[in-house]
C-alpha cells in the first residue's frame, strides 16, 4: 500500500467511528462554510491530487479496486449504476408452439429470461414507444430456437433419455438480417451453456421461439449485468500505544478479529498493518471483553471505498466501472441540454410565454 | 401519454429570478439526486441544496437549490452538472490508468 | 399477460363461423396411445384398458413475457 494513503489515514475527519452499539462521524462535513477559515468549495485540481484509484484483484468473473477521495454519493452512484442502469441483452418474449414437459409455460419462460446472454449490447438499439424501434426488426432484436425433444435411448448406449434435460447450451442463435455480419465477432449465446431449464421424459417436447431485447436493470433483474457489485469501507484498527494488550492475552485479542488481521510476536507484542487490517469483518467482538477496554479502537475511512463486482453476462469484469461512468455521464449530458434550454427560455426568448415581467431572470413556471 | 414529461423544469413558487428554485428532473433517481446534491452543496454561493424521491411510484426527483444574494440557482446546477462530469471523466482515467500499469493480483475463477 | 395470437388465422371463414368440427383425440395416461371419446360410451383406453385419458395441447402458438 502506497505511504501517501497511509500518512492521511491518521486524519481524524475521515474517520468513521465503530463502536460497541453505535457508530459515530458517518456523514462527510467538509462543505463550505463549515470550518472556519477553511475552503472546502470543489476544486477538481485538489480532487485529482487527493483521488486514488487501484485495482486491486482480478479475474475472469470479477473484480476488487479500491475507490479513494470521492463522497459516498458519488462511490453510491457508480454502484448503483452498475446494479440498474448499465443495459444488456436479455430474453423478453416467448413464442411457445409447442411445450409438453411437466413445467409450465409460464415457468419455463420465465426461466428462460433470466439466462445470462452473451451479446455485445452496444451492437443493438433499445426498443421505443415510437418510431423505427416500436417493432421489432434486426437493430433491436435477436432471435432464438429452442427446439428439444426427449427419447429413449438406444440399448447399450450407457444412458436412459436423449435430451432429458433441456439446457441453456440448447438455445440456437437465429441471426436475422445483417445480424450475420454485425456479430460476426462472437455469436450471440448463453455465457453458461450449463443451466437446466428443464427436465424431459420420452415423447415430451419444448418448441419455442424467443427474442431478446436491450434494457436496463431497473426494469427487471435479469438485465442486470452483474451478480454483485457492492463496496464497504477500508477498516481501520487503531492500537493505543499508551495501553498495550497484554503479553498473556495478546492470542485471545487476536483471536478477536478475522484470521490473518492481528500478528502476535514471539514475544506476545501485538500489532496490525494495513494489509491486516482490509481483512477483518469489524464484527466488534473485541469491544464485548473487558480486559482489552482502551487498548484499541475501531473505525472506518469514510472515503476509502473497496469494491467487488461480479459480472454476469456480456461485459468483462473490469468493464463494468467504465460502463457505469460512461451512463452516468449521459445522463449528466442529457440534464445539462435540459438546464440550458431552460436558461434560454428564461433569458426571454420566448414571447408571451413568461409569467412575471419584472426581470430577464424569470422563467416559465408548470403546476406543481 | 398525452405529450411527453420534460427532462427539467421548475416547481411552482419558485422566486422569479431562480435565487430559490425547486426544480423537477425528470426519469432520474438517487444516483443522480444525491450526486447534484453533494456537488451543488460544495459550492459556496448556495446556501442549501436537498433532494428528494417524492413517491416511489413517480417516476422522478425533486431538487431545491436556495443561492446567497440572489444568484441563480440555474447556473449553480449547470456548474455543478459540469464539475460532476470533469469529476466522472477524472475517475475513469485513474481506474484505467491503474487497470493498465499496475500490478494486481489475477486469479482464476470457475464458474 | 399472454395472448393468444393467430386464434383467428386458421379460421378464414372468420366471424362467427364455428371452428370445423374434428375428432378430438386423446392420450391415454398409462400408455399414451391415441384414443377418442364418444358420448354414451365408457372412457376406455382401445389399446389397455387404462380409464385416464389426458387432452392434447393446443396446437395454436401462445405467447408470454419472459418475466
Amino acid at each position: 500500500m502506497s505511504s501517501t494513503l497511509s500518512k492521511s489515514l491518521l486524519n481524524p475527519r475521515r474517520h468513521v467511528g465503530v463502536h460497541a452499539e453505535r457508530v459515530s462521524d458517518v456523514s462527510s462535513t467538509e462543505y463550505p462554510g463549515h470550518y472556519p477559515n477553511e475552503d472546502h468549495s470543489w476544486d477538481l485540481e485538489k480532487f485529482k491530487e487527493d483521488l486514488q484509484v487501484k485495482v486491486q484483484r482480478l479475474s475472469q468473473r470479477s473484480v476488487e479496486f479500491d475507490l479513494v477521495g470521492v463522497d459516498a454519493s458519488i462511490a453510491n452512484a457508480f454502484r448503483r449504476i452498475m446494479i440498474a442502469e448499465v443495459p444488456t441483452i436479455a430474453i423478453e418474449h416467448v413464442y411457445v408452439w409447442n411445450n409438453t414437459s411437466v413445467i409450465h409455460d409460464e415457468i419455463l419462460a420465465h426461466r428462460i429470461g433470466l439466462v445470462p446472454l452473451s451479446a455485445d449490447p452496444s451492437l443493438l438499439d433499445f426498443r421505443t414507444p415510437t418510431g423505427f424501434n416500436a417493432t421489432p426488426n434486426d437493430r433491436n432484436t435477436l432471435v432464438f430456437r429452442l427446439q428439444v425433444t426427449c427419447e429413449r435411448a438406444p440399448k447399450g448406449s450407457g444412458k436412459e433419455y436423449i435430451n432429458d434435460e433441456v439446457k441453456s447450451g440448447d438455445l440456437v442463435w437465429v441471426p436475422q438480417g445483417e445480424q450475420e455480419e454485425v456479430f460476426a465477432g462472437s455469436p450471440p449465446g448463453p455465457t453458461n451453456k450449463d443451466i437446466v431449464l428443464a427436465k424431459l421424459r420420452p415423447g415430451q417436447e419444448i418448441d419455442m421461439e424467443l427474442h431478446a431485447i436491450k434494457g436496463v436493470g431497473k426494469e427487471h433483474a435479469k438485465w442486470s449485468p452483474v451478480a454483485t457489485a457492492s463496496y464497504r469501507l477500508h477498516p481501520l484498527i487503531v492500537l493505543n500505544p499508551a495501553q498495550p494488550v497484554p503479553a498473556h492475552l495478546a492470542d485471545k485479542f487476536a483471536a478477536c478479529f478475522s484470521p490473518g488481521v492481528v500478528r502476535v510476536a514471539p514475544g506476545g507484542a501485538v500489532s496490525v498493518d494495513l494489509a491486516g487490517m482490509r481483512k477483518d469483518s469489524v464484527s466488534r467482538e473485541v469491544l464485548r471483553h473487558e480486559e482489552f477496554r482502551g487498548c484499541v479502537e475501531l473505525k472506518r475511512v469514510r472515503d476509502w471505498f473497496i469494491f467487488n463486482v461480479e459480472s454476469e453476462g456480456p461485459y468483462a469484469p473490469e468493464r463494468l466501472l467504465p460502463e457505469a461512468v460512461k451512463v452516468m455521464r449521459e445522463k449528466i449530458s442529457s440534464i445539462r441540454a435540459a438546464a440550458q434550454a431552460l436558461l434560454a427560455d428564461a433569458d426571454g426568448d420566448v414571447p408571451g410565454e413568461a409569467t412575471s415581467k419584472d426581470t430577464d431572470g424569470d422563467v416559465e413556471m408548470g403546476d406543481s | 401519454m398525452a405529450e411527453s414529461t420534460p427532462k427539467l423544469r421548475v416547481l411552482k413558487g419558485a422566486e422569479p429570478d431562480l435565487s430559490a428554485a425547486t426544480y423537477q428532473i425528470h426519469d432520474e433517481s438517487h444516483t443522480i439526486g444525491n450526486s447534484l446534491r453533494w456537488m451543488l452543496m460544495k459550492n459556496p454561493k448556495v446556501e442549501f441544496c436537498g433532494y428528494s424521491v417524492p413517491h416511489p411510484s413517480e417516476n422522478h426527483i425533486h431538487l431545491r437549490i436556495q443561492m446567497y444574494d440572489n444568484m441563480s440557482s440555474l447556473d449553480a446546477l449547470l456548474e455543478a452538472l459540469d464539475n460532476l462530469d470533469k469529476l466522472c471523466d477524472t475517475v475513469e482515467n485513474a481506474y484505467s490508468q491503474s487497470l493498465a500499469t499496475d500490478s494486481y493480483e489475477r486469479w482464476d475463477e470457475r464458474s | 399477460m399472454n395472448s393468444q395470437n393467430g386464434a383467428g388465422n386458421y379460421n378464414s371463414a372468420g366471424g362467427f363461423a364455428a371452428p370445423q368440427r374434428q375428432d378430438m383425440e386423446y392420450l391415454c395416461a398409462d400408455c399414451g396411445a391415441k384414443n377418442e371419446i364418444k358420448s354414451r360410451e365408457p372412457i376406455r383406453c382401445r389399446e389397455c384398458g387404462h380409464r385416464i385419458m389426458y387432452k392434447k395441447r393446443t396446437k395454436r402458438m401462445v405467447q408470454f413475457e419472459a418475466r
